[in-house]
């Protein structure tokens, strides 16, 4: 048993650290208030330094690692990203782009691989994941979005609406391939065995998307699409048709594994801020640090903090040995320790922000400070976005006491 | 042209705290020196523009994760890398060091060029360079700012005081560099992951032929504090303009402006 990184993963971490802090973390503010996406020039820095290749195999492109490392090395990517863009725009982009690539790499076909992952690792392509409807997100067995096959087309069929995605307006900066790994019915008759979870192009005819205006984040776009009569051909089904739901859920273990690294990561710098400040802001003749009730807060929030790093670590490390040794764990197991992951980080990172904001004081509430645009940033894991907060506690009731404890199921 | 640039392994010195006037090392990183990275991307620069190999060669003075490190030199560029560990090396100084490195150097296949940052990161006593030319019996160039190859010769540039000498030096020589001549590269992570492929020699004492007793220590350190640094806590009154002029002032009075 060994905790520490490997010598290449700490290198990778030192390396991009350095790149992160002088090209990306001087410009997270200027991104935030710009609303204008992610300038190319970051893209390209970091696609260069390797960042968007480490879910990729290198004959699509990717990073020459170990299978069972690469949810390691997106996870120290998301990490370092969010440490730099307290805005959670940078590190959220990455987060999805490689994340979800992680899984078209797991289930995707030939095609739709040489298709989408070159264009990826290059940096030059935005993938995301499209599961919510207006109707709901939590409650994903009552899509409504339909897209059974059509043989004289010889293409899946889709109509629907989907809500609440992020990367509409990053998709049509980069064009094609970019898109979303997307949960359909091609069953509507069916329950979970009427899903297939497939790639949905964003530049296909048929398709028009709207923007929403967020309370924080914002160099990255949120919107929702409309598909009217769009035709998919088979190639880009991820998994099996009427398996999409699982294939889903595998997608949302690993993409969560990230989000709780982008909230880590912000979580560990908005803390170092509240360090640095409280050691160096006196009042009544002392530091802030010396008085118990900001110490004593710092603490409680660095043990939390601690523990759900080396608990990530753990889930990271999990699903890599899944996904190359089936078996070794099982679905139930890497559930848990995910949906904890998932669940208290957002909550973690709101809590250091809020924190840190009070012991700035006033200053706390300007944006002279980057705690603020960290707090309007992380809050959008906390209400949602790769399963709500109460969803992943129904995860793990169900897996870890049984059917008696299933919120899902009557 | 084959290159050797000799690195140095340094504590992380953003991860030091200062506690009680002394250095506390313990849990920090080691990395690479700053300056050193600077001699391995002006080697890489010559390589990449007239050929040759780069080797990097590193001296294990004490615990100093010098295997790990030394990955960094390779991820950087260089083609290969030596090391010399001996227990024997624990308390090296400067002098045993470049004796050390000299012999690594004599060892080595062949090399015409050998580059050193102008000084180590952490403790810059800017001998080990300079020492190591003398053992070779090679020329050296100090404190270059640009090295470019010529024919059979390097072309070095360095700031003096009020004039730029440009000076010229047959190979083989020895070049130490300074932070102002470049910015030295980011290894991506298909070089870290590159890197894992190159040769690594790993050498004693014995196998340089170099006797223990030559590498004692002759230096020693009597103390080694941080230094104490009182602040004045000096307030200027009046208007802004009033404060910004009595501040230059005792700027320009404390030396710090108008030199």
């Amino acid at each position: 048993m060994d905790f520490r990184y490997t010598t290449e993963q700490e290198m990778y971490r030192q390396a991009i650290r350095e790149w992160l802090t002088k090209n990306l973390e001087p410009r997270a503010r200027a991104i935030e208030e710009a609303e204008d996406g992610i300038p190319d020039d970051i893209t390209a820095g970091m696609a260069e330094l390797g960042m968007f290749g480490v879910t990729i195999p290198e004959e699509y492109g990717g990073m020459p690692l170990p299978d069972d490392e690469r949810l390691i090395y997106a996870m120290i990517t998301v990490h370092e990203i969010a440490r730099a863009d307290l805005s959670m725009s940078t590190p959220v982009y990455t987060l999805l782009t490689i994340g979800w690539s992680y899984i078209v790499n797991l289930y995707g076909t030939d095609e739709l691989k040489q298709e989408l992952l070159p264009a990826v690792a290059a940096g030059k392509a935005f993938a995301g994941i499209n599961t919510t409807e207006p109707g709901g997100g939590s409650d994903l067995a009552a899509i409504k979005t339909i897209a059974p096959w059509n043989e004289e087309k010889q293409a899946y069929v889709m109509n629907g609406e989907k809500a609440y995605v992020s990367g509409p307006k990053e998709c049509e900066k980069w064009g094609p391939p970019s898109g979303h790994c997307t949960l359909v019915k091609t069953d509507p008759e069916q329950s979970y065995k009427g899903f297939t979870f497939i790639w949905v192009p964003a530049h296909l005819p048929g398709i028009s998307y709207t923007t929403y205006n967020d309370m924080g984040r914002m160099g990255l776009s949120t919107g929702g699409w409309i598909y009217k009569d769009v035709e998919l051909p088979k190639k880009y089904v991820l998994g099996e048709e009427g398996k999409g739901f699982y294939v889903n859920m595998d997608g949302f273990n690993a993409a969560r594994v990230l989000v709780a690294a982008a909230c880590l990561g912000g979580a560990e710098k908005a803390l170092e801020i509240s360090g640095e400040y409280t050691a160096q802001r006196k009042t009544f003749g002392k530091p802030l640090g010396k008085w118990e009730g900001i110490s004593f807060e710092m603490v409680d929030d660095w043990m939390r903090l601690d523990m759900l790093k080396l608990n990530l670590l753990r889930g990271a490390w999990m699903i890599g040995q899944e996904h190359t040794s089936p078996g070794t764990f099982g679905r139930k197991e890497i559930n848990k320790v995910i949906s904890t992951c998932k669940c208290l980080s957002p909550t973690l990172g709101h809590d250091i922000a809020r924190h840190g904001m009070m012991y700035h004081g006033a200053f706390g509430y300007t944006k002279e400070t980057p705690l603020e645009m960290f707090l309007r940033g992380v809050v959008s894991y906390e209400v949602g976005a790769e399963g709500g907060l109460m969803i992943m506690r129904g995860i793990i009731a169900r897996d870890e006491w049984g059917e008696t404890h299933n919120p899902f199921k009557d | 042209m084959d290159i050797v640039v000799c690195v140095k392994t340094n504590p992380d010195l953003q991860m030091v705290r200062v506690k009680n006037r002394e250095a506390v090392v313990e849990a920090v990183p080691y990395k690479l020196g700053d300056l050193d990275k600077n001699a391995l991307e002006t080697a890489i620069q010559l390589r990449d523009a007239a050929g040759g190999t780069i080797t990097a060669v590193s001296v294990a003075e004490g615990n100093r994760k010098i295997r790990e490190t030394i990955k960094e030199a390779l991820a950087m560029g260089a083609d290969s890398a030596a090391v010399v560990d001996d227990p024997a090396l624990a308390g090296a100084d400067p002098a045993a060091v470049a004796a050390v490195l000299a012999a690594a150097v004599k060892k080595l296949p062949g090399c015409d060029l050998v580059l050193f940052g102008e000084g180590s990161t952490d403790n810059y006593s800017g001998q080990v360079g300079p020492r190591v030319a003398e053992l070779l019996g090679v020329p050296q160039v100090g404190f270059a700012r640009k090295v470019e190859a010529v024919d059979g010769a390097v072309r070095c540039e360095r700031s003096m005081d009020e004039m730029i000498e440009t000076l010229e030096v047959a190979l083989p020589a020895a070049v130490t560099v300074v932070s102002e001549i470049n910015e030295p590269r980011i290894p991506s992570l298909m070089h870290i992951m590159k890197a894992k492929s190159k040769p690594v020699e790993e050498w004693t004492l014995a196998d340089l032929g170099v006797d223990a007793g030559a590498v004692a220590a002759r230096r020693e350190i009597v103390s080694n504090l941080a230094e104490e640094q009182d602040r004045k806590h000096v307030l200027f009154e009046g208007s802004a303009a009033e404060q910004a002029d009595a501040f230059v002032n005792a700027l320009i009075k404390e030396g710090v402006l108008g030199r």
